[in-house]
């Protein structure tokens, strides 16, 4: 072969190609290698193949179907590189999209993925999505969450958004949670509103696709058999996909997205891409919304065990008392009786005897002995008795709550509703807490038979200056003033031990205490209660 | 003449106070429990009685309600060995308290309190 020819060459300039350029200085030394990538499509050795078939060389025919067969395998190969490229690229999406799901917890955020990856160009580009959740209480499928423009104008202004910014699916997810989710929800509101479907109608399209489990893409919506016409009017395309969400045979919910500004075809590739990304998204909504649930339920534990720990606290407080108050009662007992016989029989005696009896000077001293015994017991006990004082700091909101418990049944059981609220941040009360408690359990319980027709008790406690004051507004039982003051009374009319007795004993306590007590009633009205507590021991009259 | 019914499980302490009181001037039965507290009752017209808090077997409160509930116009001293009354609401019911001492001086002063508020209601009453 004549070495004029640029393509048999071994060696050749830049300059004697046109196809070798910038970066494919190699391929002017490696001749074998610029015949494969470049020679064939060059212009020059077409014309010297043309010019082969003109002379009749028997090698023209096989080159060309060389060549030909060359260009053909050239293409297929880029074809698949381009497969490969976007299935790879599909790859690292579900990678980035499971790596997002898995690592959040939070229902909201997965949501706000999950429709971000649909609709996202970065993802499967669809022009909008809406999520619907299965409702197991009311057994509804329940439109939750739309996602994307309503119109091209806002279309554009949103992909040329996502273009300058650039961003992750992370990113483009907790931007679409904090600056889009509201307003998204309010968008869509009324289409949310309206895709509410009763998973009973097995022969609606939705349910269909939900039960068969598999994706489904619905053409000619409105001549559709199976679609709803106010459902294909609702979403205004005729066509739009159906995508199922499951986890472990559960129905989850359902995504239906569409291409609304667009028009671009549904592709049956595009719904198995979409199917393989509905697993992961299934099952991160179903372990968020587990995860809400079990945050309810560890919240509602958590509080149960403080007012359990509480609880146990009082009963250990209130056992120590009692305990200590049995023993000082059984000592009191077995030395204060024999101390009182000795010294009052020695007294006694003293009085009887002359100032010039001998043995005066012996009783005197029994009784000088007896009396600083006496003291002695006294300090004891008055020490053992301050290690737990009857008054002391308590919680007033505890105390309340802890009535409202040990009442409810009795109150249930009377038709009686109670409200409690409690103020917030209140110092602790100095009082007696077992009688503070009984005058509450009394007032709350007591017998008057006098029944309004509303049975409602609302309690209260707030803070005024230094005080906390506990306001019981007792609409259930209706009676006049002067009755209510007759039950203040104890035993003023009958002396019989019921309810009168009850008002009356509370009345005592309270007063003993320095406690302001008022109770105004009103035979239509109902009574309502005021009680005063101090907040600290100098307050305490 | 008052009529004192002194009720304390205590042999001695019956005596006491019955020497004690009657030298104060006042005519005093004593019962050594609730059951002979409440044959004294039938028999006899109190003006005031004299309660221990604590009987051998029973309870001085017990007594004291049914006291309050039968004989209203009886009012009740309560002698305790301890301030321990404070913590059983249904000692409020008693007119006065004292802890028991050999020194009969507070008791003396309670019992004429008592008594001089007894009459001055029924004074009123009239």
């Amino acid at each position: 072969m004549d070495q004029k020819y640029c393509w048999n060459s071994d060696e050749i300039e830049q300059a004697d190609c046109p196809k070798v350029g910038a970066g494919d200085e190699e391929l002017l030394v490696s001749k074998q290698q610029r015949r494969l990538e470049k020679c064939g499509e060059c212009p020059r050795f077409t014309s010297d193949l043309k010019q082969m078939h003109s002379e009749d060389n028997p090698l023209a025919p096989l080159l060309s179907d060389l060549l030909s067969e060359n260009h053909r395998q050239k293409s297929q190969i880029q074809s698949l590189v381009s497969f490969l490229d976007n299935k790879t690229m599909e790859m690292r999406f579900l990678h980035e999209l499971g790596s997002v799901l898995q690592s959040s917890v939070d229902l909201e955020e997965v949501l706000s993925v999950a429709l971000t990856a649909i609709t996202a160009g970065k993802g499967f580009g669809m022009n909008r999505a809406f999520l619907l959740l299965c409702d197991r209480e009311t057994d509804i499928l329940k439109g939750y969450l739309g996602i994307g423009p309503r119109n091209m104008e806002e279309a554009c202004q949103v992909w040329n958004e996502i273009i300058q910014n650039d961003m992750d699916l992370q990113t483009l997810s907790q931007n679409f949670r904090l600056n889009k989710l509201s307003s998204e929800r309010a968008k869509f509101h009324d289409v949310l509103e309206q895709l509410t479907i009763p998973l009973a109608n097995k022969d609606h399209i939705v349910i269909k696709a939900l039960d068969g489990r598999h994706p489904i893409v619905v053409q000619g919506a409105f001549q559709h058999p199976d679609v709803p016409p106010e459902l294909a009017r609702l979403l205004g395309v005729d066509t739009f996909l159906l995508m199922p969400l499951i986890s472990r045979n559960r129905r989850i919910g359902m995504i239906i997205a569409d291409n609304c500004i667009t028009n671009q075809a549904i592709t049956e590739e595009d719904m198995r891409s979409l199917e393989t990304f509905g697993f992961p998204v299934a099952f991160a909504i179903e372990r968020a919304s587990l995860y809400e649930k079990l945050q309810v339920e560890l919240n509602r534990v958590t509080e149960v065990g403080k007012k359990l720990k509480e609880q146990q606290e009082l009963i250990v407080r209130m056992e120590n008392m009692a305990l200590v108050g049995r023993i000082t009662s059984s000592i009191a007992h077995s030395v204060r009786n024999p101390l009182m016989i000795i010294g009052g029989f020695a007294r006694a005696m003293l009085k009887n005897s002359s100032a010039s009896d001998p043995k005066r000077t012996f009783v005197e001293s029994i009784v000088a002995e007896t009396h600083q015994l006496e003291g002695v017991l006294d300090e004891i006990l008055n020490y053992s008795d301050s290690l737990y004082p009857t008054r002391d700091f308590w919680d007033v909101n505890q105390l309340i709550e802890a009535t409202l418990r040990d009442t409810a049944d009795m109150l249930t059981s009377l038709g009686y509703a109670t409200g409690y609220s409690p103020g917030q941040d209140l110092p602790p009360v100095y009082i007696d807490f077992k009688q503070l408690s009984y005058c509450i359990r009394t007032l709350l319980q007591n017998d008057i038979n006098g029944i309004g027709t509303e049975l409602s008790i609302a309690i209260s406690t707030q803070k005024e200056d230094d005080r906390i004051i506990i306001r019981i507004e007792d609409r259930s039982r209706h009676i006049s003033q002067a009755e209510f003051n007759h039950l203040l009374t104890p035993f003023a009319e009958t002396r019989d031990l019921g309810a009168g007795l009850g008002l009356a004993l509370c009345k005592t306590m309270l007063e003993k205490q320095g406690i302001p007590f008022v109770a105004l009633a009103d035979e239509y009205s109902g009574i309502h209660y005021t009680i005063t507590l101090p907040t600290s021991k100098e307050e305490h009259v | 003449m008052s009529r004192l019914l002194v009720v304390d499980d205590e042999a001695n302490i019956r005596l006491l106070y019955a020497e004690e009181l009657k030298d104060e001037g006042y005519d005093v039965v004593t019962a050594g429990s609730s059951s002979e507290a409440a044959e004294k009752l039938q028999s006899n017209v109190f003006d005031l009685a004299v309660l221990d808090i604590k009987l051998k077997n029973e309870s001085g409160i017990d007594l004291l309600q049914r006291l309050v509930k039968e004989r209203h116009d009886m009012p009740v001293i309560l002698c305790s060995a301890f301030s321990c009354y404070k913590d059983d609401f249904s000692a409020w019911l008693a007119d006065g308290y004292v802890v028991k001492s050999g020194d009969l001086t507070e008791l003396k002063q309670e019992i004429a309190r008592v008594l001089a508020k007894k009459a001055l209601k029924a004074k009123t009453a009239e």
